[in-house]
């Protein structure tokens, strides 16, 4: 940091002229890409001397809070992120600046990104951010578990009955070790009910306790039930990667931005498609730079925005560096060689496979309260204060409630 | 007689026995977590636990040092903490002194007034007194952590309490020799309120450096955070688990200069804390 | 006060100003802007609405709102009698003439000044089920520790024994101030009168103390109807909402789900139940003494 400032310094006194600052707020750099954002703030401030980027990061958890109060109290970052989720509370509460009047003027965009990831940021036929990451999830899979209990790996055309099976013949509590993990949450329950034939519906009817969604929750909540999954207090805090990690889990249900940190496994890994119920369907995660309707530089916010999600440098650094993938179109498969040429996991072409099956959460404008009430009640479930048909019947009135308001 | 000192005597090391298992109780969990706060990542989550660090090591330390500004985290929660302490000092006993000594129309209803707010809880305000800071443009800023955190009923009330106690022939005095209001206040009252500003300011210094709720509203500048909201955020700093050797090295920090206040003004803290109804 | 006309006002304005100032500002004010939020319908971004009762029908119909309060009232059944006894307890036993007492008053005071969010961090490690220390001793006298805060039936148990643990030295602190305050020769004429030490301590002690325990009381009620801190830091309000109070309602309902109006609501239903139970508590008092 102190370097950064004597550089800038003397930028500053060479140049002779005020630099504008462009604010950056950001929940994609987790503490093992701070280095990574830094070499791409370094690299855009070169492209563009008059410009500067001041960052500032938060966990997932914490990030939408402070961005609200950030908002609210009028000192909104001039760039920050969203992901497909919130972006639509924050669209509609006129708080992101159209980019359309840039993207008519840069054609150099067009045709850039994967459709999906571009289009799940627009509102009202404005586009407001450019995706500048996805990512989905993929089931990774221990081979020395696997070998050790003499189960056939996963393939794509695996199901629920094939991951319970497995996770039966690995599971050995006593030694600490468990077939399967797979979260019970909003995140895992909308495609795992897109799984059994239903689906989260919020909108123009809710339809969450539905007899398909009812068997999806029955099939998440069995697997702590048979003991194929660890309880909460088994894992005692400890996370469920750090349990692969530790060689405790035969089968995670995790994102692609794990690649990274699992290449220091001790044991042989590789990944799957995302086995599926009596249909196949996958998670589809993307995030997004968007700008605050309140900036002072909105030429200069959207060269960086554009930076961050189609530079040459921003893919090179987040392939590289396994930090998600640039939510650029799959066409330009050029750019993704480097990443399928990387070589833990060996079935990098899975990740892509899996985009053909990806749906899309519901999103409502009170999303952190629609995602609060149906985690709970999922939790409840799990934990089996609720039975699954309860928690589901709970749900669904709970979320009628609250759109009704 | 020998059989009533003997039962006496039993008594007595009885309930010290008693006292030090007390003593155990709360002392155990500091030293647990000077313990973790010394073990290496690696024996954190050994089992059996070690109950003292195999190998002692700063390594937490130096980690929470290295990922996080921790000095300047310090710096900024004891300049908050300070200038709060003699804010509240300089406002309480100046509106205490006019309560206390000057007679005004409406003084005992404003008097009421002051008291009335005790009563409301924090959360009732909160939410409007973010929208002032906010309107003030005091958001991410020291002054937004201070000022607000200077004004406040009871030290007021414990400072008009105070005057109160004190005879009036001592202003007399300064007053026949011409002193304006100011200087009798300043020289000879002030001098005289050792125990009550001592009280109210290890009270605000307290309240100040432990301070959760507010901080985590108006903060989101990392550079401007306090201790109670670091510790907070070094949590879950880290995807996946916590580290708990990192979270405690950074709870011993938090804790020890609180302890060592506390050691050095234990009386103070001891009437501060109960005066006032305020817990940690 | 010694100046006259103009000089005197000026001189009250220099004394009184600053305070009354920011009393108005960041006190008196947010109060009652507070009550008039409570009718409207605020999200931050866009302007307020009035909706008169709206948000308290709200509250009225809202199963969150009264799972929370149940918490709350589960929180305080369980800590109030539990911080009252062991501050009792501690009072009592640090009231005797016992070696190395002044030691023993500092160490119980100790996580008093201790910040919450450390105590409840250190509490939320050593309650860890499978790698923290209490779970461990008890394994060592044959006990399986539970789940704690990862399970929904213990997780307020955990949060009330953190509580007890960190406000036992400041209820002992009230109490102990009020025991000596208690004449010595009402022991001896007890003592006289051939009062062993449980007589003396339901005759003489108890009633003598009544009003510091009152004082303790009436503080540890207002406290603990406005839990936050470590509920905040130890469960953020799970497993599956087991453990959501009030405060917590508001600051979310407030801060994360933009409905200021809503929280505002909330958190006058929270002095209201603050106001009257301790109006209820001097009442009782009074008949009592």
């Amino acid at each position: 940091m102190r370097k950064l400032w004597v550089v800038l310094v003397f930028v500053l006194l060479a140049n002779g002229l005020a630099r504008t600052t462009i604010n950056y707020f950001s929940f994609t750099t987790d503490q093992n890409h701070v280095k990574d954002l830094e070499a791409l703030i370094a690299a855009f401030e070169k492209e563009n001397p008059d410009l500067e980027i001041r960052y500032t990061t938060a966990p997932f958890d914490s990030y939408f809070t402070k961005l609200q109060t950030n908002l609210a109290a009028g000192s909104a970052p001039d760039v920050f992120e969203l992901n497909y989720e919130n972006f639509v509370t924050f669209a509609s509460r006129g708080t992101l600046l159209s980019l359309d009047p840039f993207l008519r003027q840069d054609t150099s965009l067009n045709n850039a990104f994967y459709p999906a990831a571009l289009s799940a940021f627009r509102q009202n036929n404005i586009q407001y951010g450019l995706p500048i990451t996805f990512s989905t999830v993929v089931l990774f899979y221990n081979k020395d578990l696997f070998d050790k209990a003499g189960v056939a790996y996963p393939n794509a055309n695996w199901t629920w009955k094939d991951v319970l099976s497995a996770a039966q013949k690995i599971s050995n509590p006593a030694q600490r070790v468990w077939g399967v993990y797979q979260p019970v949450q909003f995140w895992e329950f909308y495609k795992v009910a897109r799984q059994a034939g239903g689906g989260l519906q919020v909108g123009p009817r809710v339809q969450i306790d539905t007899p398909a969604n009812r068997e999806a929750l029955r099939y998440l909540v069995d697997k702590v039930r048979l003991k194929v999954m660890p309880s909460d207090a088994e894992m005692s805090g400890v996370s469920n990667e750090d349990m692969f990690l530790g060689g405790q889990l035969g089968m995670l249900y995790s994102g692609i931005w794990m690649f990274d940190k699992f290449s220091q496994a001790k044991f042989k890994w590789d990944i799957a498609v995302e086995p599926g119920g009596i249909r196949k369907a996958t998670h589809f995660f993307s995030n997004a730079a968007v700008i605050s309707r309140t900036t002072k530089h909105a030429e200069a916010a959207f060269k960086w925005v554009k930076f961050l999600a189609a530079s040459p440098a921003t893919v090179k650094t987040r392939i590289d560096r396994a930090w998600e993938l640039p939510a650029l179109s799959l066409a330009q498969r050029a750019l993704f060689d480097a990443y399928l040429k990387r070589p833990l996991p060996a079935n990098r072409e899975a990740v892509f496979d899996s985009l053909r099956y990806a749906i899309t959460p519901p999103v409502v404008e009170n999303q952190s309260q629609l995602q609060d009430i149906i985690n709970q009640e999922l939790e409840a479930a799990r934990l089996g204060t609720k039975t699954p048909e309860q928690a589901l019947a709970d749900a669904q009135r709970r979320v009628e409630a609250l759109l009704r308001r | 007689m020998t059989l009533r000192r003997a039962r006496l005597d039993w008594a007595h090391w009885g309930l010290t026995l008693l006292a030090g298992l007390g003593a155990v109780v709360m002392l155990l969990p500091f030293l647990w977590m000077l313990s973790t706060s010394l073990k290496p990542a690696s024996a954190v989550l050994s089992l059996p636990p070690e109950l003292l660090p195999r190998e002692p090591t700063l390594e937490a330390y130096r980690e929470v040092a290295r990922s996080f500004p921790i000095v300047r985290v310090f710096l900024n929660t004891l300049l908050v903490a300070a200038a709060t302490t003699l804010g509240q000092l300089v406002v309480s006993s100046m509106s205490g002194y006019a309560f206390a000594r000057f007679r005004f129309a409406g003084r005992d209803l404003l008097f009421a007034a002051y008291l009335a707010t005790l009563m409301v809880p924090f959360a009732v305000t909160v939410t409007p007194l973010f929208i002032v800071v906010k309107a003030l443009g005091w958001t991410n800023t020291y002054w937004g952590l201070v000022v607000p955190a200077l004004f406040g009923a009871f030290g007021t009330f414990l400072m008009r309490q105070f005057f109160l106690a004190l005879p009036g022939e001592l202003e007399e005095a300064a007053v026949l020799d011409g002193a304006s209001t100011f200087t009798t206040f300043a020289r000879v009252m002030l001098p005289l309120s050792g125990p009550a500003l001592a009280t109210l300011g290890v009270f605000s210094f307290m309240a100040s450096w432990n301070s959760f709720l507010w901080p985590l509203l108006i903060v989101n500048d990392p550079r401007l955070m306090t201790l109670p909201l670091a510790l907070a955020t070094l949590q879950g700093l880290y995807p996946g688990q916590t580290q708990w050797n990192l979270v405690m090295a950074g709870t011993v920090i938090a804790v020890i200069p609180m302890v060592v206040v506390f050691l050095l003004a234990q009386r103070w803290v001891v009437e501060g804390v109960t005066a006032s109804g305020l817990k940690g | 006060m010694y100046e006259r006309g103009w000089r005197r006002t000026l001189t009250l304005a220099l004394f009184l100003g600053p305070s009354l100032l920011g009393m108005v500002l960041f006190v008196m004010g947010p109060i009652l802007a507070s009550l008039g939020l409570a009718f409207a319908r605020w999200d931050l971004l866009t302007p307020p609405e009035f909706v008169g009762l709206a948000n308290f029908r709200a509250l009225w119909a809202d199963p969150e709102f009264w799972r929370a309060l149940r918490h709350t009232f589960g929180f305080l059944l369980g800590y109030i009698p539990l911080v009252m006894l062991c501050g009792l307890g501690a009072a009592l036993v640090l009231n005797a003439r016992i070696p190395g007492r002044d030691f023993f008053r500092a160490v119980y005071f100790l996580p008093v000044v201790t910040a919450w969010v450390a105590v409840a961090l250190v509490w939320k490690w050593l309650l860890n089920p499978g790698y923290g220390l209490v779970n461990h001793l008890l394994g060592l006298v044959g006990l399986q520790g539970p789940g704690w805060l990862f399970d929904p039936n213990w997780a307020m148990p955990a949060v009330i024994l953190t509580s007890v643990w960190k406000d036992t030295g400041f209820v002992m602190a009230i109490l102990l101030a009020g025991l000596q305050n208690i004449p010595r020769e009402y022991y001896e004429a007890a003592a006289i009168d051939g009062a062993g030490g449980a007589a003396r301590l339901r005759y003489v002690t108890l009633p003598l103390l009544a009003p510091a325990l009152y004082f303790a009381l009436t503080l540890s009620l207002i406290n603990s109807f406005q839990v936050f801190d470590q509920v905040y830091v130890m469960t953020g309000g799970g497993p599956a909402g087991a453990t959501t109070v009030l405060v917590e309602r508001i600051v979310k309902n407030a801060f994360s789900y933009s409905q200021m109006g809503y929280a505002a609501a909330m958190s006058w239903f929270l002095f209201a139940l603050i106001f009257l139970s301790s109006w209820a508590l001097t009442r009782l008092q009074r008949r009592a003494l």
